[in-house]
């Protein structure tokens, strides 16, 4: 009995720094937002509570509808774009179907390692008026006034971005796959291969279920990443032009420290918060529901 | 544990407490102002003193320093966005520095029309301000206060021409706005641009180009009117202004990519020569003359956009104070430090301070004799530009901030033609009426 006290006390005393940086560093910033958020601010002066008015302009907004889409976007081609395709690329290099496996395992890693800013900065170099890609097209399409449009189209400005997306993150996904088939034991690929099966088969019926949870926690990892999505997206263009390329995370930057709304900011951070969470827990009752099935 | 153990660890803790009360102690003394006589004032600058740009702030820090040994600066400097968040934080928590910049628009309109900021005009006596250009004096708050001197003034639109490869074709400066869009397909088959402009941040059409097109089309009169609801947003010089903007990217006159161009990139695409006309800011003039060989720099006119047909004013161009320094309001209870805060603006911003910023590239609203300095030929064009040159208002120092969030991005829409001139006004003339600090008074 008294042991048992003593175990509670000690994991309680074990577990208390790291609560209270817990509770002081993520939970009470939440709390204060979510206070913040029906309040309406002006010149850094609180002016009065509100109620939900902030979240009714804010679902009212267009502006914040289309950069909700942004995030939407980001988030499908995280799941569906990078996760599948950093499966694969491990799978290609795991079972040495391709030859020079070193050179394209660092090759297909790089973009990971290199500063989001510094990305941004190298595309932007790549398609702005004056870049590289502008300068050859306008060589071999002997038109001067050539530039890239897409940025111009309301539907079509985050493609640019999606793609550097896709890009820079994939190889991220890749490792972690790569690291957890590598922990697959050799002997059951080896029984399958004996027993006939192709290499799609293997692909799908033993790697990708014995790395159910390693994309269930890369599916976390692309839900919050794709909701708090900001760095690339602000050096590559601003959200701009017009807003044609803005996220949320960007419209609570501009509300909040350009023009000083903190009320209206804390509740588009609310709103990021309570999606993120939602969506996580989405998630994982999918993956409950898988768990169940292969058990 | 044993007793022993027990003292020993409560010894040890004791201790430990002590030793982190006395640091706490000692940090907190360390604070305290210098017991060498001297005054001693914090500061908060929007500067980089290791940006070659502020060279000029540099010298004159230098040259404050030697003629007044009494006054010591605690200096804290940040840039940008970040200058700015710190700036909010320090006036909410009421820990203000003794002097810190300040603008003359609404940049700074967190401190300037929040009563934090000591209004100068008790102090400033007539001799001192006739020394300086008037369009220094130009009101500050909405009854009539002076927060900062300007040091110079932020000449905001400036159409500068490279008239080697003008003689080259033929042309010469348009006198019209009609002529310059006669002057695109001769420039345009030479294998040249005929006007750089770079609006991916946004605000480079509206400051250097829409401001310009809305003083010539309505007059500062028209947009005091639209300012305070006397008149709208949606009426023919906003609309005409707008017009004009997308008139000129429909007739190809700026070089392709207009909004996915940095301000950096259009500068080079001038400096290359592959664009005739240059539309910017007037203190450009300071990197043309740093970084341009100088048979290019003979080349380059300062002109502002030509004659439109139908407009009121005629040859004007926009311009802004540019920021300064203000001081706390709170130095007017301590003659002392209020004493030296004063004497450090009237020195930075008069003629010794001026003189020496001149020697770096800026044109101080202080006026100075130029025939007494060895200046480079476009310092002096510059010079010569603000002083016979009429000024109307930069619409973003007039309006809300939040309101160019509004503005900016639509002006950017309409020019890729997905929105028209009219539905950009509507649209901005409908956040103004509900929002705007000058049409609802606060």
């Amino acid at each position: 009995m008294i042991e048992s006290k003593d175990k509670k006390l000690s994991f309680f005393i074990l577990l208390l720094p790291a609560l209270l940086i817990y509770l002081s560093i993520i939970i009470f910033p939440i709390g204060v937002s979510t206070l913040l958020s029906f309040t309406k601010w002006k010149n850094f002066a609180l002016v009065g509570f509100i109620g939900v008015k902030n979240y009714i302009s804010i679902f009212t907004d267009p502006e914040f509808l289309q950069a909700l889409w942004h995030n939407i976007q980001i988030m499908l081609i995280s799941i569906l774009g990078q996760i599948p395709l950093g499966i694969l690329l491990a799978y290609l290099l795991y079972r040495k179907l391709v030859r020079a496996t070193r050179f394209f395992e660092m090759m297909i890693f790089l973009p990971i390692t290199i500063s989001a800013v510094v990305v941004a900065l190298l595309w932007n170099r790549i398609f702005s008026p004056v870049g590289i890609f502008t300068i050859f097209m306008r060589m071999i399409t002997d038109n001067p006034d050539y530039v890239v449009t897409i940025f111009e189209s309301p539907q079509w400005a985050m493609i640019p971005i999606l793609f550097v997306l896709l890009w820079m993150h994939t190889s991220l996904y890749m490792v972690m796959f790569l690291a957890n088939m590598q922990r697959i034991p050799q002997s059951v690929i080896e029984a399958a291969k004996i027993d006939g099966a192709s290499e799609s088969a293997i692909l799908t019926r033993i790697v990708i279920p014995a790395l159910a949870n390693v994309i269930f926690t890369s599916s976390i990892f692309a839900i919050s990443g794709s909701l708090k999505s900001f760095d690339l997206v602000y050096a590559m263009t601003g959200g701009g032009p017009v807003n044609y390329t803005s996220v949320m995370s960007i419209y609570l930057y501009k509300h909040t420290f350009t023009y000083n709304n903190y009320g209206y900011g804390s509740a588009v951070s609310v709103i990021i918060v309570i999606l993120s969470v939602g969506l996580i827990t989405l998630s994982r009752s999918l993956y409950g529901r898988y768990q169940k099935k292969y058990e | 544990m044993t007793e022993t153990a027990r003292k020993r660890v409560r010894s040890l803790a004791l201790a430990g407490l002590i030793l982190l009360l006395s640091s706490t102690l000692a940090w907190a003394g360390g604070d305290q102002e210098k017991g060498n006589g001297k005054i001693v004032l914090s500061t908060y600058f929007q500067i980089d003193p290791a940006n070659p740009q502020y060279e000029g702030h540099n010298e004159v820090m230098k040259a404050f320093a030697a003629a007044h040994p009494e006054i010591e600066f605690k200096h804290e400097y940040a840039t940008g966005e970040s200058f700015h968040q710190k700036f909010q934080a320090m006036a909410a928590s009421g820990r203000m520095p003794d002097v810190f910049t300040t603008y003359v628009g609404k940049r700074t309109a967190y401190i300037t029309e929040t009563g934090k900021v000591l209004d100068l005009r008790a102090y400033l006596d007539d001799a001192f301000m006739k020394s300086f250009n008037p369009a220094a004096w130009e009101a500050q708050g909405s009854e009539g206060e002076i927060y900062t001197i300007p040091p110079s003034m932020a000449v905001c639109h400036v159409m500068y021409a490279n008239t080697k490869i003008l003689n080259e074709l033929g042309l010469s400066f348009p006198k019209s706005y009609k002529e310059l869009l006669s002057q695109v397909d001769t420039i345009k088959k030479a294998g040249y641009y005929p006007v750089s402009l770079g609006n991916k941040d946004q605000w480079p059409v509206n400051s250097w180009l829409l401001s310009a097109l809305v003083d010539r089309m309505g007059g500062k009169e028209w947009f005091q009117k639209a300012m305070v609801g006397k008149a709208s947003f949606t009426d023919e010089p906003f609309v005409r202004s707008l017009e004009i903007v997308k008139e000129m990217v429909d007739k190809g006159v700026f070089s392709p990519g207009v909004n996915q161009m940095s301000n950096t990139e259009a500068d080079q695409e001038f400096y290359q020569g592959k664009s005739v006309y240059l539309i910017d800011a007037g203190w450009r003039t300071s990197a043309m003359t740093t970084s341009l060989p100088q048979d290019f720099q003979n080349a380059v006119y300062m002109g502002v956009f030509p004659e439109i047909a139908g407009a009121v004013d005629h040859g004007t161009s926009v311009a802004v104070p540019s920021e300064g320094f203000g001081i706390n309001k709170e130095l007017a209870d301590d003659p002392a430090k209020l004493e030296a805060a004063l004497t450090f603006l009237k020195f930075y911003n008069g003629p010794e301070g001026a003189a020496i910023r001149l020697k770096y590239g800026e044109i101080p609203t202080c006026k100075l004799d130029y025939s007494q300095y060895d200046l480079p030929r476009l310092q002096i064009a510059y010079a010569d530009f603000q002083e016979n040159t009429p000024m109307g208002y930069v619409i973003d120092a007039k309006m809300d901030g939040e309101g160019m969030g509004v503005l900016n991005p639509s002006i950017q829409a309409m020019m890729f033609g997905n929105m028209t001139p009219k539905e950009v006004a509507e649209k901005y003339e409908a956040w103004v009426k509900e929002n705007d600090s000058n049409r609802l008074g606060n």
